[in-house]
């Protein structure tokens, strides 16, 4: 009996010994037995990112996703050999101090390489001085591709060159691979800047989700704008009640689309079908199913046969990111738009740098006009400076499904099944 | 049918806006202090109130057991300092101006900049109504309207039937005269600025049942609160009640009538013509402080 309970601890001392050896074996090739370690002088990324007002909640999500990047590149041997260093100042989501930032970053920092900040009006003036000290501007999340002129910015995210007829297209075009597609249309339109031009356009173009609504034949039961600070969403919902449609689009941001919902739920009401443009991801779903159906953009969502499409990388770039997301208390710690969006613009910045061979901006810049940018959230993005840089969209409709955000269209990447109001 | 509904919902959130008011105005129009402040207050109110309601699963009604005495402890602490330093009325509004900001950003690191809601299951008022007939009264803003008649009308009787609301109105008429008649201003002022805190911690509560919760949230109240204050006749708790009524009727009314968009330059012309005709507001000489 005690031969028999010794050769069973030595067994498992043995496994326990081996074990160790695998694990410690694991732990020096991830270390860096692929890549040589970086060294010399750090490369300096600079860049503001709004870590506090109005643009904070997603300005710490570009912050933790540019972290991680930052940290995966170092530990895969740097940028030409050399280590990243990435220095970010909170711009207190104020225009004006983003300009001046971004100016004491490159005329008295003297860093290497710029960034993008988060916002678009943030953006727009972070441009206006990347043109000026001829920098290149990878960047995050503008997708009004009319204001963004500078040959050398290059997107992160893009809804092509019409983002006021791509948006209102993709949507009606899903709806309409249903079986009963809706022929009732509501839109009802947040008057910020970031979403007023897609239901009537922006500057000549005035194309738009109305407008495209009318073009197709289909019946504009409701069309109505409201504030960016709008607090009677009661009213709203009565009306859109009231209205009947099939489809109501809201063409808004933030938490509207919950305000609206909600304010619906409490006269009983749900419509058929919803879209929202730009909603805050977390807090629909905190609605349960009063909120399934729900209908907005995206260029990544990690639902599992995407993953499975992307390989292993793209797997560990989202945990990662959901563990620095839990650490950072956020209360949404899913890696999607906005954090695929940072991913993609550091990307192209390291694939600029890369394909030039050096730190001269104009080689970068030229270099992703010649080559483009390998990412692994978007594919390959080409760059056309006629269309201001940005690249075909990749952009596409995503479905809450059992309480869950879900990519639903078009059908070559969708991860599941769009459903319609029957379902 | 949508104009009879949207005035009916418009009309039970113009309580809220009333109850957010109340406190503002009476501590300007007594204590001639412009407590900027009392932002603040009412959105740590409705952050304790989400926190409490989602870490612990208190009942978001309950949680005022711990709010309101935090925030009158709060109100009042801060009317002393304010005593101390005698500040002036303009000078109020600066320095509370800055408190809000403190107070902002510290909840910014406590709660995220984020957006952040109490969930179905700790909330269930939010997608609740009482319906009546074709009309429906949604429950946030039902107790929004219920608890702003009772508050405001206490508030009322109070200082219109009791030994320290008529002191505070004579310190509010006179204050060298309340003074020599032995009214101890600064007692009464602390308490009034205490109740007044506790009235933010109602009003965020009440606000969070509803809604979802941003930092910046504070400044988004500015406009309406203010109108509700200017309009209702600074210091005037009838007054408040009807102007938060009056707008609440208003933005439902020309959201529908006409469009949301319209709303805000409705009622900010209707201020400016209060303030043109009427500058002591709107219901200023139909009731008394």
């Amino acid at each position: 009996m005690r031969d028999k309970t010794g050769r069973v601890l030595v067994a498992v001392a043995a496994a326990t010994l081996l074990l160790g050896f695998v694990v410690a074996c694991e732990k020096k090739s991830e270390g860096g037995g692929g890549a040589p370690a970086a060294s010399g002088a750090p490369i300096v990324v600079g860049s503001t990112l709004s870590l506090s007002g109005a643009f904070a909640a997603t300005g710490a999500i570009h912050k933790i996703a540019g972290e991680a990047f930052v940290d995966r590149l170092n530990a895969e041997g740097g940028l030409l050999g050399r280590p990243v260093r990435w220095v970010v100042r909170d711009d207190e989501s104020d225009q004006a101090k983003v300009s001046m930032l971004y100016e004491q970053l490159i005329s008295q920092d003297k860093v290497d390489l710029i960034i993008g900040p988060y916002a678009t009006p943030n953006i727009l003036s972070a441009m206006a001085v990347a043109a000026r000290h001829k920098y290149v501007l990878p960047q995050h999340t503008a997708v009004l591709a009319p204001l963004l002129t500078y040959e050398c910015q290059f997107p992160g995210w893009s809804i092509g060159s019409t983002p006021n007829e791509f948006v209102p297209n993709q949507l009606l075009d899903a709806v309409a691979s249903l079986s009963t597609p809706p022929k009732r249309i509501a839109i009802v339109t947040n008057q910020n800047g970031s979403t007023d031009f897609v239901s009537y356009g922006a500057g000549d173009n005035k194309v738009g989700a109305v407008s495209i609504t009318r073009q197709r034949g289909l019946e504009l039961v409701l069309e109505k704008r409201y504030p960016p600070n709008f607090s009677d969403w009661a009213s709203l919902a009565t009306q859109v009640r009231d209205a009947r449609p099939d489809l109501l689009i809201n063409n808004g941001l933030g938490v509207d689309p919950v305000n609206l919902l909600q304010a619906m739920a409490q006269l009983n009401y749900k419509p058929p079908m919803m879209f929202s443009l730009f909603p805050a991801p977390g807090p629909p779903l905190g609605l349960g199913p009063k909120a399934d159906g729900l209908m907005s953009v995206s260029i990544f969502e990690p639902n599992k046969a995407t993953l499975d499409r992307l390989g292993a990388k793209a797997t560990a770039v989202v945990n990662d990111f959901k563990a620095r997301a839990t650490t950072a208390k956020l209360p949404y710690t899913v890696f999607e738009t906005q954090a695929a969006a940072s991913w993609n613009a550091w990307e192209i910045l390291v694939a600029g740098v890369k394909g030039a061979g050096k730190i001269d901006h104009q080689a970068i810049c030229d270099s992703l006009h010649s080559n483009g940018a390998d990412t692994t959230f978007s594919g390959h993005l080409a760059f056309d400076a006629s269309k201001h840089n940005f690249w075909p969209p990749t952009q596409t409709i995503k479905q809450i499904q059992n309480g869950d955000w879900v990519t639903v269209w078009p059908k070559d990447r969708a991860a599941g099944e769009l459903r319609g109001p029957a379902a | 049918m949508s104009t009879i509904q949207a005035a009916l919902s418009g009309i039970l959130l113009g309580g809220l806006y009333a109850l957010m008011a109340a406190g503002l105005s009476v501590t300007w129009g007594v204590l001639r202090v412009i407590n900027l402040a009392h932002f603040g207050l009412m959105l740590v109110g409705a952050y304790l109130t989400f926190e409490l309601a989602s870490a612990w699963h208190i009942n978001p009604l309950w949680t005022l057991v711990v709010t309101v005495p935090a925030m009158f402890v709060l109100g009042g602490a801060l009317q002393l300092a304010f005593d101390a330093l005698r500040i002036s009325e303009l000078n109020s509004l600066l320095l509370t101006f800055g408190l809000l900001i403190i107070i902002v950003q510290s909840v910014s690191n406590i709660w995220s900049a984020d957006f952040q809601r109490m969930t179905a299951a700790v909330n269930p008022y939010a997608t609740e109504s009482v319906r009546l007939g074709r009309f429906v009264f949604p429950v946030p803003t039902l107790f929004a309207f219920a608890v702003a008649i009772l508050i405001i009308g206490c508030a009322h009787l109070v200082l219109r039937r009791t030994f320290a609301g008529r002191a505070l109105r004579a310190y509010a008429e006179d204050r060298a005269v309340a003074g020599a008649f032995g009214v101890d201003h600064r007692r009464v002022g602390v308490l009034l600025a205490a109740t007044s805190g506790g009235s933010a911690a109602v009003a965020g509560m009440l606000f969070s049942l509803g809604s979802s919760l941003t930092p910046a949230t504070a400044y988004e109240w500015f406009g309406t609160v203010f109108a509700v204050v200017i309009l209702g006749g600074v210091g005037h708790l009838l007054g408040t009640l009807s102007a938060g009524l009056l707008v609440g009727l208003l933005s439902g009314v020309v959201s529908v009538v006409l469009s949301p968009a319209t709303a805000p330059f409705v009622l900010f012309s209707l201020i400016v013509l209060a303030l043109l005709l009427r500058p002591r507001g709107l219901f200023a000489a139909r009731t008394a402080r």
